[in-house]
Parts: structure tokens; sequence; C-alpha cells
């Protein structure tokens, strides 16, 4: 477990993973709190990323749950393998042949089997789905639950009792206890309202997209390569089309794609004609990338105004 | 701690943030665990604790400001501003601290607690005794507006007072024998401190006010508004209301859909069981249920958009296409006099543009005098495809005909064919059937005829048609 703030930034970081703060705060509660966290914000700001890498840093296994319209409690909990119950009736059949011999009457025999059934309900024929192999797992885990806006809402309803509780009754067997409370994060793009009760029952995270020295940051981990000063105007860029309205906003994936890109093209300045075809790498849309062309040149044009007016003080800017 | 704690999600609730008793518990146990000694981890514990909406999220930020920095941020402010007039760094800023508190010494006794806290750049003391004076105002007048609220609190630490303090010891500073320079500067000092402290209470004033409920007029007023008649709305109570309608229409889905699940797991279905199952030998191993079928209900709405009853029309357009995944189809059609499909219109537009396009006239004329036989005659002709025995038709409208044949047989054949027809009417009850209203006559064929006059009324209405 993490002993403090300080220590999930540093151990996250191990992860390559850099976060403020504020997200390092809420990750540091859950863990000590034994707190589900629910992680909200646009797509591309790495929500399921952080599940992967609480589990990376604390070394544990992740057991991860991608939620959709139609997902029920057969295929997150567990279900019943009918065919193999099947097979091993046909395959035993001589044995149950034994068992009733010498039953009287139908009566008897349905008796017999009665206290054979347990057999055949037992862990055996359980098939395990993500939540209960999360519980009854031997070791503590990471439970990430993706897309849970994606879910139906009589699913999340039948969360909460695993939520809260951390177990699940299975009618034939009883209830099942988790062994270890299970370290959960819930992502949500918030596509649909998440109901207030499993809100409760969560630590509630909003991760935005960074702010330019915390994004400058994570191109430097990432892409290694990547030409300083073009990274910076990359991201400065990219701040500016965030505040368009753009049917997708660049995400920090996307950046990360661009100045990939641009540094195995070997551009290094933003006017390069290179970078207006590359802007397809950021804009997933004909439109945004309209859009974006605009807004590029529009920025090139108030640069070359500040370069011509105070040339090393505009590239120390940039480098900020 | 917990007080405080307990103190401030009062505050959250009275802001409209939702807070429950486990949160505040969850607040408590996470601030053991980081502790308050950093203010932004402070501020991350308490946030991931208490509030669970991205939305809430700013209000929670001013609010924390509020409540939890008090005037230290502006005090602060204030500080390096007065070093920059100044013109001194801040040791030598740090030295003509230490000279006037060298020379308050000297002085020996003659000056009031808040100018030597003052002087000597104790903030802190300054912050403490200017709350003590806020309190005691309060107690003794409450509700007083921020000016009055200040001047009350100044007149309590005897700002006055300190002002001649502080005149008297400017005269006195020459006596010292300090350099005249530095006698420049404090002197300089002092005059500027004492405009800071009553910046300081007016500062403090504002907040104490703002933090009684910065929003609650807001509230208050959307309340009223849901009360309201359409047709007292000014441009503003529009604009206002929206946000309400958005809000309304959100609750409203969550809820409609928890209700349709929970009816939805059906009886054992017999004869598909064994058709299943003939597999496995006639063995039931699968379990056939008849699924009841997500019956989701088609809308056709008939709104009648003259003057009379536009904002009406307006939100209850907006509220249906708010909640439109919740039927399986919604056609709606506009009416003064002809009558034209504006469903393509939210198609391709979002929500709000929708509304105001379909309302504005790029579809049908809107001058003209309403004539409900007249559009009832026109969809019957022109639309009739649209009615099927699954439909729910709308019609909102306040029937008044202007004299022209009523064509109530319209409605009848409607309610032959549909599923049911719901009569809307943004008047009041009282007034259907007199004058050039048509009510009677068209409320006879209607399954259910309703007074919606205001948001409330129609909440509970949509509430019941979905149902």
């Amino acid at each position: 477990m993490f002993q403090s703030v300080d220590d999930v930034v540093a151990r996250l970081a191990g992860e390559r993973y850099i976060c403020s703060r504020d997200v390092a705060t809420v990750v540091y509660l859950a863990c000590a709190m034994r707190k589900p966290i629910l992680v909200e914000g646009p797509a591309g700001v790495g929500k399921t990323e952080l599940g992967k890498v609480i589990a990376g840093a604390l070394k544990l296994d992740l057991i991860r749950l991608q939620c959709y319209e139609g997902l029920d409690e057969a295929k997150a909990l567990y279900e019943w393998e009918y065919a193999k119950q099947l097979l091993y009736t046909q395959v035993l059949k001589d044995k149950i042949g034994e068992v009733l011999e010498g039953a009287k009457g139908l009566r008897q025999a349905v008796e017999r089997i009665a206290q054979e059934d347990d057999v055949f309900f037992s862990d055996r024929f359980l098939l395990p789905r993500p939540l209960l192999r999360a519980l009854l797992a031997p070791e503590p885990i990471v439970l990430l639950i993706d897309e849970i806006d994606k879910s139906d809402t009589e699913f999340e309803a039948f969360l909460l009792e695993v939520l809260s509780d951390f177990q699940v009754s299975v009618p034939e067997l009883g209830t099942l206890k988790a062994k270890h409370v299970p370290l959960v994060v819930l992502t949500s793009n918030n596509s649909r309202e998440i109901s207030d009760a499993l809100k409760r029952r969560c630590l509630h995270l909003y991760i935005d997209f960074p702010d330019v020295g915390r994004e400058m940051e994570i191109i430097r981990l990432k892409v290694p390569g990547a030409d300083e000063k073009l990274a910076g105007e990359v991201v400065e860029l990219l701040h500016r089309l965030r505040k368009l309205d753009l049917k997708k906003r660049p995400s920090i994936s996307e950046s990360l794609d661009w100045v990939k890109a641009l540094t195995l093209l070997n551009v290094k300045n933003l006017d390069d004609g290179l970078v207006t075809e590359t802007l397809s790498t950021v804009m997933k849309y004909e439109a945004d990338v309209r859009k974006a062309q605009e807004e590029l040149k529009e920025y090139l044009a108030v640069r070359k105004a500040k370069t011509a007016h105070s040339a090393p003080a505009s590239d120390k800017d940039l480098l900020n | 701690m917990l007080d405080r704690i307990l103190e401030f999600s009062d505050l959250l609730r009275r802001n409209g943030l939702r807070v429950s008793v486990p949160e505040n518990m969850d607040a408590a146990s996470a601030l053991e665990l980081v502790g308050v000694g950093e203010r932004g981890v402070f501020r991350s514990a308490l946030r991931a604790a208490l509030v669970k909406q991205a939305s809430d999220a700013k209000t929670f930020d001013e609010l924390f400001d509020l409540f939890f920095l008090g005037l230290g941020g502006k005090a602060r402010e204030m500080e390096e501003e007065l070093m920059r007039q100044l013109g001194m760094t801040p040791a030598e800023f740090q030295e003509m601290l230490e000279a006037m508190e060298k020379f308050l010494e000297n002085l020996d006794g003659e000056i009031s607690a808040l100018t030597r806290a003052l002087l000597t750049g104790d903030l802190g003391e300054v912050e403490r005794l200017l709350r003590q004076a806020a309190e005691a105002e309060r107690g003794e007048n409450p509700g007083l507006r921020v000016l009055f609220f200040a001047q009350g609190i100044g007149d309590r630490i005897g700002m006055e007072g300190i002002r001649a303090e502080i005149e008297n010891l400017k005269a006195l500073l020459g006596r010292g024998g300090a350099p005249p320079e530095l006698i420049e500067k404090m002197a300089q000092y002092a005059e500027q401190r004492m405009r800071n402290l009553m910046q300081l209470v007016r500062e403090l004033a504002r907040r104490e006010s703002d933090q009684k409920d910065p929003a609650r007029s807001d509230r208050e007023r959307q309340d009223y508004l849901s009360q309201k008649s359409f047709v007292y709305y000014t441009e503003d109570d529009i604009r206002k209301m929206n946000e309400v309608v958005v809000r309304l229409a959100r609750r409203f889905k969550n809820r409609l859909s928890l209700r349709r699940k929970r009816g939805r797991r059906g009886r054992l279905d017999v004869s598909a069981t064994f058709r299943k199952n003939l597999q496995y030998g006639g063995v039931p191993f699968r379990i056939k249920l008849d699924r009841r079928k997500k019956e989701k209900p088609e809308v056709v709405v008939l709104c009648d958009i003259s003057d009379s009853v536009l904002n009406a029309s307006r939100f209850m357009l907006q509220f249906v296409y708010s909640v439109q995944d919740l039927y399986s189809k919604v056609r709606s059609f506009v009416f003064v006099s002809d009558i034209g499909e504006v469903t393509k219109l939210f198609e391709d537009h979002e929500i709000h543009q929708a509304v105001e396009k379909a309302l504005r006239g790029d579809v049908i004329d809107v001058y003209s005098h309403s004539n409900f036989g007249r559009a009832f005659e026109l969809f019957y002709r022109h639309h009739w495809t649209a009615i099927t025995p699954k439909t729910t038709v709308l019609v909102i409208g306040d029937g008044r005909n202007n004299y022209n044949r009523a064509n109530d047989w319209v409605l009848r054949e409607i309610r032959r064919k549909a599923k049911q027809l719901v009569w809307l009417n943004p008047e009041s009850r009282m007034t259907w059937g007199y004058g050039d209203s048509e009510m009677p006559r068209y409320a006879q064929h209607c399954n259910t005829v309703e007074e919606c006059r205001n948001i409330h009324q129609l909440y509970r209405l949509i509430d019941r048609i979905a149902a």
C-alpha cells in the first residue's frame, strides 16, 4: 500500500504515469480508506490508465471489467456451466444408477438424488466472471470497472451490494465474502448520470486535461527523442485547440501521437508544411481539421509577431 | 475539526450540493489520513469525499476559499502590494517592520491592540480582531447589507480612533531620531496600512455576506420560476429556465428508466422452454421467460406556437426532446393556422437551436391568427400516417380558435386510432370555455386534459404520460 501522497506520486511516476497531487491524494485516500474511486473526465486523459498503473505500482493483479449496454450479472459475476453439468450427468449415468438402485418409488429416488445435488452446484461448475474473481482472489487485487456509464442502471444498482459490502449472494451456494477488499477503480465518461447511491459509496475524482507544464512532462517521458521547443509549441497549440468548439477535443494520447509523428518526420518547427498534413493524427473529424488549421495559422501569426518583438524572451516562454 | 467539516458541508448544502452523512464521515476520516498541513491535499481530500459531480466542483472551490482561507490570501496580497509601492525588498521591509516595532515599544501602552498588530504586520491578529467585531455585529444586527455591515464592523473596532492614533504616531515618528528617509517611509507605510485596514473590513463584510449564501437568490428564483406561469416569463427567466428544464429532464430520465427495468423480468414461458430444451431431451436446462417487451411509447406532439402560448410550447418541446431516448419515436408538428412538421429540425440541430428555429416561423407563418380547426384538418389530410396504435398524441395549446370551425372530429379520429390523446392547456382551467375557447368540445375527445401553466405542472404531467 502507499505510505503517503508523495509516495503515490513517486510510485506512479515509476510506472511512467505523471499525476497531479490532486489525483495522488485521492488515490492515497482510496487505498487507505478502502473505498472505490470513481474517476470522471473527458476522453483520453488517462482514466483507465490510472487503474492500470495503480495495480502496477502496488504490484497487484488487475482484473478488468469492461461495461457495455446489456451487461448483466451472468457476464459480470458468475454463471453455472450447464454444459459441463450435463456432460457429467451423462458420464456418471452408471454411478447415478447405483445411487438409485433399490429405491422404492419415485419419491425415494428423488430424495436420494437430492442428497447429492450439492455436487452439481458446487465451485466446480461455477464459472466466475470478473467481479466474482475479484472477490475470491487469494491475493489483494485491483478491480477496474471501465466505463460504468455504458452499463444499464440496473447493473449499477447491483454493483452497490458488491461495492459496499464486498460480498455477493449466489442462491445455491450462499453468500460469498471477499477474502481481501479489492481496490476498485470505476471510470465514467459521463454519457449518463451515475446514480447518487453509487456516487456516495465512492471517492470522486475528476481528471481534466493537464496544464501546459504537466503535459510537457508527460511528453518528455513518453516521447524521449522529442524536440523540446517543438513539443512546447505543440502543447501550447493543443491547449488553444481544446478551447475551440470541436466534435472531439484532442486528448493527451493524441498530443503524444502528434509529437511522435512530428519527431519521426524530423519536423523542427510548426510552420512546416508537414504539420498541416499531420493534423489528422490529432483531429478525427473533417470539420475539426478545418477549424484546427485556422487556429494553427492564427497561432503562427501571433507567434511570429511575438518573436519579431523579442526573440529570446518568447523562447523562454515556450519552454515554461 | 469535525465541527468545521460539518459546518462546511452545511454551507455546501445551502448552496445546492447534496452531501450525505456517510460522506461527511468519509471527509473526516480522509482528513485524519492526510492531515491539514498542505492546503492542496486538504482541498483534494475534501472534494473527493464531498463532491460527486464535476459540475459542482466550481462551487466547492469557491466556498472552500471563502470558508477555509479567510482573509489570509487578501492580506498577503496587500503585503506584497505595499512592498512594491514603497519600493522595498522583502529584507528591507522586514527591517522597517522591526524599526516600527521598536518604536511602538518605546511608546509604551498608549495604542490599541489592533493598531499595534496592524503596524507590526501581525495580520493573523488583525484578522482575529476583525472577526470578533464582525461576529458581535452580526449578533446584534443580523441581516445588514454589506455596506452597513462594513460600517458596523468599522464602528466596533473604533476605526476613527485608529485613524487618530496613526496620525498621532506619524507626528511622533520624528522624535525617535531615525534617519529621515526611514521616517518618511514609515509614515507612508502607516498611511497605507490604514487604507489596508479599511479594505480588509470591506472584504470581510463582503465575504461574510457571501458565505451566508452566495447563490441563494439564484436558487430561490429557480424555485419561484417553476411555479410562475409561462405567460409572465421575461427573456431572462427563459434563460434561467432552460437550465432547470435540463435538470428536470435528467432527473426524470433516471427515475423512469429505473421504473421500467424493475418490471422487466417476466414469467416462465412454458412452450418456449420446452422448445428450447428439446436438445437436452426435454429436460429443462434452459429456462425461457417471456421477457416483457420494453414498450417505449411513440409520441406525436402538436404544438400551438401562437404568441399567447409561446413559452409553454417552448419548454414543452424542449422537455420532450431532452428525454427523447425514452421514446421509440418523437414526431413534432407546430401550428398556428397552418401546420408543419419540425421533427427534422431536431434531428439536425441541437435542442436549443431547434426549438428556436421551430418557433421562429421558419416552418410556418407565425403571424396569422390561431385556427385550431384548420390546423387539425390539415394534419388529418397530410400527416395522418404519423398516428399508429402505439402513439401517444400530445396537443399543446389554449384551444382559442378565434370563432373558427372547431373540427373536433379530427380529435375523435385520433382518439380512435392512437393509444392515448393528451391535451395540455397553458391557460387556467377557470377560463376554459369562455370567449373563443373551444376547450370543452375538444376535451370530450381526449383521454386526459390538463392545465399546464408552469414547469412544476409540466414535470408532473410528463411523468404520468411516460409511465
